[in-house]
């Protein structure tokens, strides 16, 4: 029989005292991107697992908080995380998600999060 | 001409909104030239990712919370705070991983349930043999009740 | 029945349900395996208990009584939240935040032109160790897909409806960030004491589907689901 050791103790030892996300501070490099920069949703494939929503891709925000530092949750989710990236809060107009949406409201927006890898200059 | 992404993503949306659990039989494998890009996308979807997708107006409840359902959120986050898993790993099992028909007839804690069962066998912590023995005699307990 | 009773009738057999049996054998077996210690698991359960909507509430009245803590609640949600004793990261039984909900509160201001309202369209992500646990609503496949892209008519179904020129953004907590709103102070509370101001920042407010109102003091009325097995209470 095959056994795999496996380790329950690395997160506590990183981020006791200290929480999540902060404990994966300085740990991404510089940021791609800065508050106010316009940016793209990348269309990356998406297989088994994804945190950034199908209804954003090919959508054009804003740049609005470069919040924090954190694994993608992509590799989070097997545990992988070894390469943080900085995560950005972007906002969109609702006329630029929604072909729907109604011209009454067109001042209405919407904020979502990115990991780095899920944005482009547009 | 090929589609845009934009376009892509709304006929995603309208796409998985037709899915649903069923009972009955769904047409068994098709060939793979029966599948365009649209229904392989449709197919290997993220189920959590539900923004946009068209649904009615419902009336807006609250729930009593059962005993058991608090006790499995405290076990799954016992189960994190001990390092079995983390909370993202928890997400993508439980949200994902379980497939599009348990996602939408599961109620919300059976599904946090049966991912924290799965994990105890998928990391080895638990043979299935000892899982299934364990509700056998759990069920045997309360029926001699 | 006792006359005027108004508990749902009990099963005519207690029955023990597929999920109370597995929750059981889960439970049992992570105990034995060392997984996790009984006491882990009754800490938890106590740490659940303490939590609910009252330390956000008196952050928002803190906000509205003070323009300096205002901006810092804005610019440092975690920090902001110490002044109504929750501690993001050390507060949890895990001295690193809860492992769900992290440590990243971040507290989305409404002005006279934007209203903020919050859902997780992937999960139901919701910043508990300041606002408890989130409702029933907040967590249907419904409230998820439809509010992101029809907010109007959803806040127009819990009682909200806003002006044209007014702009609603819709934060969608899809990663490690957790929201809560701070509404609006509203007319006819000036001079109130912070309590007096705390009292009609309900849940439904901190989520964004209510705004504040004098005399308002609980979220709207809806129907309740009964448990079969409720939680037991013992406080």
């Amino acid at each position: 029989m095959s056994k795999i050791e496996h380790d329950r103790t690395h997160h506590a030892a990183k981020a006791t005292g200290i929480g999540d996300p902060q404990c994966f501070h300085g740990e991404a490099g510089p940021a791609k991107f800065k508050v106010g920069d316009e940016v793209r949703v990348r269309n990356l494939p998406d297989l088994f697992y994804t945190r950034c929503q199908v209804y954003t891709r090919g959508a054009v925000g804003r740049v609005t908080e470069v919040v924090y530092e954190s694994p993608a949750a992509e590799d989070e989710s097997w545990d992988n995380t070894d390469q943080p990236e900085w995560f950005y809060s972007v906002v969109f107009r609702q006329k630029e998600l929604w072909p729907d949406y109604p011209d009454l409201y067109e001042n209405d927006t919407l904020e979502t999060e990115f990991s780095e890898r899920w944005l482009e200059a547009p | 001409m090929s589609e845009s992404t934009r376009e892509q993503v709304m006929r995603h949306l309208e796409t998985v909104g037709y899915l649903q659990p069923a009972l009955h039989k769904p047409q068994h494998a098709p060939y793979p030239d029966q599948i365009d890009h649209n229904l392989y996308r449709a197919y290997t979807r993220s189920a959590h990712d539900v923004g946009g997708e068209p649904d009615v107006p419902i009336t807006w409840e609250e729930k009593e919370e059962e005993q058991w359902e608090l006790n499995t959120f405290a076990t799954c986050e016992c189960l994190a705070w001990r390092g079995v898993w983390n909370a993202e790993e928890r997400r993508r099992r439980q949200n994902v991983d379980l497939g599009q028909t348990q996602y939408l007839g599961l109620p919300y804690y059976g599904r946090w349930l049966l991912t924290a069962a799965r994990i105890l066998v998928d990391k080895q912590y638990v043979t299935l043999t000892e899982l299934v023995n364990k509700i056998d005699e759990v069920k045997r307990r309360h029926e001699q009740d | 029945m006792a006359e005027g009773h108004t508990h749902p009738a009990a099963p005519m057999v207690d029955e023990v349900s597929d999920f109370e049996v597995l929750e059981m054998a889960v439970r049992e077996l992570a105990i034995e395996k060392g997984l996790f210690s009984a006491d882990d698991h009754r800490r938890w359960t106590e740490y659940v208990h303490t939590l609910g909507p009252l330390p956000a509430a008196r952050l928002v009245a803190k906000a509205w009584l003070d323009a300096e803590f205002k901006k810092l609640a804005v610019r440092d949600g975690v920090k902001a939240s110490l002044e109504v004793g929750v501690d993001w990261i050390n507060g949890p039984p895990t001295g690193f935040g809860t492992p769900s909900d992290y440590c990243n509160l971040r507290v989305l201001e409404d002005t006279p032109t934007v209203k903020h309202v919050v859902v997780c369209t992937l999960c139901s992500c919701y910043p508990r160790p300041i606002l408890g646990q989130s409702p029933e609503w907040y967590r249907t496949p419904n409230y998820r897909r439809r509010l992101v892209r029809w907010p109007r008519q959803v806040l127009a179904e819990f009682g909200l409806q806003l002006d044209p020129g007014v702009e609603i953004r819709v934060a969608d907590s899809n990663q490690k960030t957790r929201y809560i709103v701070l509404p609006v102070r509203p007319d006819g509370t000036e001079g109130w004491s912070e309590d007096q101001l705390a009292e009609i920042v309900t849940r439904d407010c901190l989520i964004g589907v209510a705004v504040p109102k004098p005399g308002i003091t609980a979220n709207a009325t809806r129907p309740v689901h009964p448990a079969v097995h409720p939680v037991h209470h013992e406080h």
